[in-house]
């Protein structure tokens, strides 16, 4: 498929899920349907479901009844720009990590042993525990005479938590991954466990990095907005997500702009990923893997 | 001649679930350099240990392995010898001629001069103009020769060589068989070569070692003295005998038939 058919498709799917959001608010029962207690369907009173234009109308109308105050796209933006700055931080710290726990895991087997069952393991703690622990931790921080613990760093932290299981993971099997006929053959040329990692094991890996880089981004992006959630952290679209929550009743379209802010958010950090990957990832090396990296890069 | 390698006492054990497993039992063998030995037995001779015990990729239970005078551990960090898998192993990462610099590289020397050396060693196995190409843009065989001119890279008195036209069909692997001859010819380079094909160990070697199984031992050297080798080599009668006496050698005492040549097999 060419590039505009597929960008067209992608349109005419977004177009369909206005059309349908907007036919069950004309046709659909008002107090929604219920099967035994159970409500199946949402009621289509505007409160719960405002329309389409209503959400854009409020995109655009003032965040707060100050004359000159900015609307609440910009607001939505704003608070975006800024979980994306946290994100992207918990994403390179993750991913720095992530590599770092990989490489000598790869060379002891021991290690492999006792550490990676625990980075597995790590990812089943909920965000929502360790976010005020991290928070207290960075609060007793020195960093320094006029340096102290600023929230959002807690907030990358957090973010780099969810960030580095995936990448420690699929860096490990990309470490792992060359045929033991080509570590002979470095082994054959006495080479030094430095260059058997530089000139071997790293570019091999790289397949095997890439998509856990990308599942990576997206988990932090997830971890930012739980993170800035949890600990309350100002200046980020979770902290909007909860505060327009709260306006429901008086503005419900102002949640759903948050909502569009957020997955806009998520788009956004996908497409660093792709180009990244695009970018690390040259012709050349994309067909070198004997065995395929599994999609994501995770055991099930 | 000088010995290249010398084995004494050479013997290798493994220890698996089902019970010890002897690879190699008392095995004795001299090298001079520069000859062509073939190394040629039934599946699970030990053939491909006795190889990686000369390489060092094993170390053996007991005995010893002197390659050119030095013990081959010695030898494996001098990087005295070059060695040639079944599966070319090429690095899909790297042009064709970077792959040949590869152990080059991996020993220090200057970019312009390994660059160079490398693009000689293409043209030496026929492959000059394709350095620039990525390794899976070649055919097997061309794959395999570019193999072979990476082990020649370090120029190494000796080359090992595990089953190199293993996986390549009939007609390329006598064109490369011809071709390997002459590059050792040119080079003076000692070979020893693990196959299981009885005709291209007669055809390629100074001397023919042939291995039984369980344990792993030297059944007989067979010496193969043509005086010169081309196509027309695998028609003569001198040829013929020589694949006879090897065979025979294989087949064992009368009576007790090896299973020879058939399958792949696994180090």
């Amino acid at each position: 498929m060419s590039a505009a058919r597929r960008a067209g498709a992608a349109l005419l799917g977004v177009a369909a899920l206005l059309l349908l959001w907007e036919a069950y608010r004309a046709f659909g029962p008002l107090q929604g349907v219920q099967l035994g207690g159970e409500r199946v369907l949402p009621r289509a009173d505007p409160r719960s479901m405002p329309g389409v234009l209503e959400v854009l109308r409020e995109a655009v109308a003032p965040e707060v009844a100050v004359p000159g105050a900015h609307s609440v796209a910009v607001a939505v933006l704003t608070a975006a720009g800024g979980t994306l700055r946290t994100a992207l931080g918990g994403w390179l710290l993750g991913a720095l990590v992530g590599v770092a726990l990989a490489v000598p895991m790869q060379r002891l087997r021991l290690l492999e042993r006792a550490v990676l069952p625990w980075v597995v393991l790590s990812q089943t703690v909920p965000v929502i525990a360790i976010a005020p622990l991290v928070a207290g931790w960075g609060g007793r921080l020195r960093l320094g005479a006029d340096a102290v613990w600023q929230p959002w760093m807690s907030v990358v932290v957090i973010s780099a938590f969810l960030a580095f299981c995936p990448v420690a993971v699929g860096m490990l099997r990309g470490l792992h991954s060359p045929a033991p006929a080509a570590v002979e053959l470095f082994r054959s040329c006495a080479a030094s466990h430095r260059q058997v990692l530089l000139r071997l094991r790293l570019p091999a890996s790289l397949p095997f990095l890439a998509p856990a880089l990308r599942l990576a981004a997206a988990q932090a992006v997830v971890g930012a907005i739980v993170a800035e959630i949890s600990t309350g952290t100002r200046g980020g679209i979770g902290r909007l997500l909860v505060t327009y929550a709260q306006q429901a009743t008086s503005a419900p379209g102002r949640l759903y702009v948050a909502i569009l802010g957020a997955a806009a958010l998520g788009l956004v950090v996908a497409g660093l990923a792709t180009l990244l990957d695009a970018a690390v990832l040259r012709p050349g090396l994309r067909r070198t893997p004997r065995r395929r990296p599994a999609p994501g890069g995770l055991p099930a | 001649m000088s010995a290249a390698l010398q084995i004494s006492g050479l013997r290798q054990t493994f220890t698996t679930a089902r019970g010890t497993v002897h690879a190699l039992a008392d095995v004795d063998l001299d090298v001079p350099a520069g000859s062509f030995v073939s190394l040629i037995g039934p599946s699970g001779c030990g053939k491909s240990t006795l190889l990686r015990c000369i390489a060092d990729l094993v170390t053996p239970t007991a005995g010893q392995v002197l390659v050119g005078g030095k013990t081959a551990r010695q030898a494996r960090l001098d990087r005295d010898y070059g060695i040639a898998f079944q599966a070319a192993g090429l690095l899909g990462w790297r042009s064709v001629l970077r792959n040949v610099e590869l152990p080059l590289e991996l020993q220090g020397v200057p970019r312009a001069r390994r660059r160079a050396r490398a693009a000689e060693l293409l043209e030496l196995v026929g492959l000059a103009e394709v350095g620039r190409m990525r390794p899976e843009e070649l055919s097997g065989g061309m794959q395999q020769r570019v193999a072979i001119a990476r082990a020649l890279a370090t120029e190494p008195p000796l080359l090992l060589m595990d089953e190199p036209f293993g996986a390549l069909d009939e007609m390329t692997r006598e064109r490369l068989q011809t071709e390997l001859l002459a590059i050792c010819a040119r080079t003076a380079t000692t070979v020893v070569f693990v196959t299981h094909s009885i005709a291209e160990a007669v055809f390629l070697s100074s001397h023919v070692v042939v291995m039984s199984a369980r344990p792993g031992r030297i059944v007989r050297v067979v010496d193969v003295d043509l005086p010169t080798r081309g196509e027309g080599t695998r028609q003569d009668p001198a040829f013929f005998a020589r694949l006879t006496e090897v065979r025979e050698a294989l087949r064992g005492p009368a009576g007790s038939p090896v299973a020879a040549g058939a399958g792949t097999e696994d180090r």
